[in-house]
């Protein structure tokens, strides 16, 4: 399931690169950003974007709830897959995690603890509340500002078409910085409005991790989860993002189901 | 001025929503400054979408601009393909966009003072000497996508705009005066002459 989940991520990594590329030899099929994709004249927006603007233009457009039907049913069945099997931040650091282990680096990864989790959960709760306070004085649907997957797509774009960059730019540097040396996935854990807003929008239709009760508690589902949650118990937490990284190293998993995925 | 003052002025100006600028305008079929600042996701696709490149991200921070699309005419103008107008997916864009007479993104305004044209048939009618070589350019009129609508010559000689202008900017991008463009764009919604720059001209012309 791993090896799949790599090759969704590279899959989703392609865009970010081919899509400029295609519209630069004229080919039109699929255009646009992270922020918002056009495959074939079906339009996929970033849910965090389009609701901003609905709500700050208090007009409700059909073609902005269009634009959000497909991320909307994908998270109500699937919950927050996005981050685990698409988003190209969240591939980045994976990498990262095995580039250090290759260096031969201390790993930066906190040990489980329930008041993690929890500092952790109020942090991007409170951040996604706080932003949406500023868009809604401003005016102004900037909320993408601090969205790492918005940025580094409509980058992209410029990079490859105009070779030049925006300021909005320099949130990526910092961040590279911060999540090699000296944290381990703070932006996902503690801040990500996308994240948040995905989350937000589970609901109890969502496929999620189904713990069968009883198992030999070896604990290498909390060792190896990325969202430092015990997915024995927490697989419903809004940080959860599917992975399914708990499945794959459950050692029971090969003589009965133990942990796996449910859809209700 | 105190820095109280200073406060008080940022506060009451706030929340800024519109800036503008001559010779820089919204993609075709855009809606009015303030929504458009409102709906714009920032997305990025109409300037994907651009095949002329003239559509271009804003790096400016002033008034909240970041992201959004603009057209800089003294870059390059817009083409009137109208690619960029059915992709937005907020509707900062009109979609029903498709004609380029529809179009209304700004009107463009020529400097009499500067304009070669202007500066001949002033030479001509013995208004003024002429200190160097003289030439009729006829630039402005030989760019523009509506040539004879949007802008026709007075008397052969005075490139004139009329109300058809898009605000493409093409006429902009096309002028040879050096440094200061002799015609400028002022986009769709600009204020007043001390922002306007050029505005002074729709005044004096009782628009
Ligand atoms: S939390 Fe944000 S940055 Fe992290 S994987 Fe999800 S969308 Fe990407
Ligand atoms: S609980 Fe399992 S599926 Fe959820 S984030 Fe952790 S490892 Fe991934
Ligand atoms: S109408 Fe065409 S040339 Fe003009 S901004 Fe839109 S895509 Fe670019
Ligand atoms: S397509 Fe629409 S929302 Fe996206 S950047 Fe252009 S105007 Fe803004
Ligand atoms: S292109 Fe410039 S200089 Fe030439 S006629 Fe037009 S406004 Fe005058």
């Amino acid at each position: 399931m791993q090896k799949l989940r790599k090759i969704f991520q590279f899959i989703f990594l392609a865009p970010l690169f081919i899509v400029p590329i295609l519209n630069l030899l004229e080919i039109y099929f699929i255009k646009g950003t992270y922020i918002s994709l056009d495959v074939g004249g079906l339009s996929i927006s970033d849910p965090v974007a389009v609701l901003q603007a609905l709500f700050i233009s208090h007009s409700v457009r059909p073609i902005m709830l269009a634009s959000i039907a497909i991320p909307a049913i994908i998270v109500v069945f699937f919950g927050r897959v996005w981050c685990s099997w698409a988003c190209p931040y969240y591939l980045m650091l994976d990498g990262f995690e095995k580039l250090r282990k290759k260096l031969k680096l201390k790993p930066l990864k906190p040990k489980y603890n329930p008041e993690i989790k929890r500092k952790a959960n109020i942090s991007r709760l409170g951040i996604f509340i706080t932003g949406l306070i500023i868009v809604g004085i401003l005016g102004i649907p900037l909320m993408y500002l601090i969205s790492p997957p918005s940025i580094m797509s409509s980058q992209a774009v410029l990079l490859i078409k105009y070779a030049y960059i925006t300021a909005e730019f320099i949130l990526l540097p910092v961040l590279v910085i911060i999540e090699f040396f000296f944290g381990y996935r703070i932006w996902c854990r503690y801040i990500c409005p996308t994240g948040t807003c995905l989350s937000l929008m589970q609901s109890k239709f969502s496929m999620y991790v189904e713990y069968s009760g009883d198992c030999s508690k070896c604990q290498k589902c909390i060792h190896v989860c990325p969202m430092i949650l015990d997915p024995k118990t927490d697989s419903l937490s809004s940080a959860c993002n599917n992975c399914g990284e708990c499945i794959s190293a459950c050692p029971d998993n090969k003589k009965r189901p133990t942990l796996y995925f449910k859809s209700h | 001025m105190s820095i109280w003052e200073e406060i008080k002025n940022t506060l009451n100006n706030f929340p800024i929503k519109s800036s503008y600028q001559i010779n820089r305008m919204r993609p075709p079929g855009s809606c009015d400054e303030e929504m458009f600042m409102k709906l714009c996701v920032r997305c990025a696709r109409c300037v994907e979408a651009c095949p002329y490149r003239v559509l271009r991200r804003s790096s400016a921070t002033k008034n909240g601009e970041i992201g959004t699309p603009y057209i800089y005419a003294d870059i390059a103008g817009c083409q009137l393909c109208m690619k960029c107008t059915s992709v937005c997916p907020t509707g900062a864009i009109d979609s029903s966009t498709v004609e380029m007479q529809q179009v209304a993104i700004g009107v463009a305004r020529i400097n009499e003072d500067t304009c070669m044209n202007y500066l001949y048939s002033k030479v001509e009618s013995g208004e003024i000497e002429a200190t160097g070589s003289m030439a009729l350019c006829n630039s402005c009129l030989n760019s523009c996508p509506l040539r004879e609508e949007a802008i026709y010559l007075k008397d052969g000689i005075i490139p004139t705009i009329t109300e058809k202008c898009t605000g493409c900017g093409l006429c902009v991008e096309r002028c040879p005066i050096k440094p200061v463009k002799a015609i400028a764009v002022i986009p769709k919604g600009m204020p007043d002459a001390e922002t306007a720059g050029y505005f002074h001209y729709l005044k004096r012309l009782g628009k």
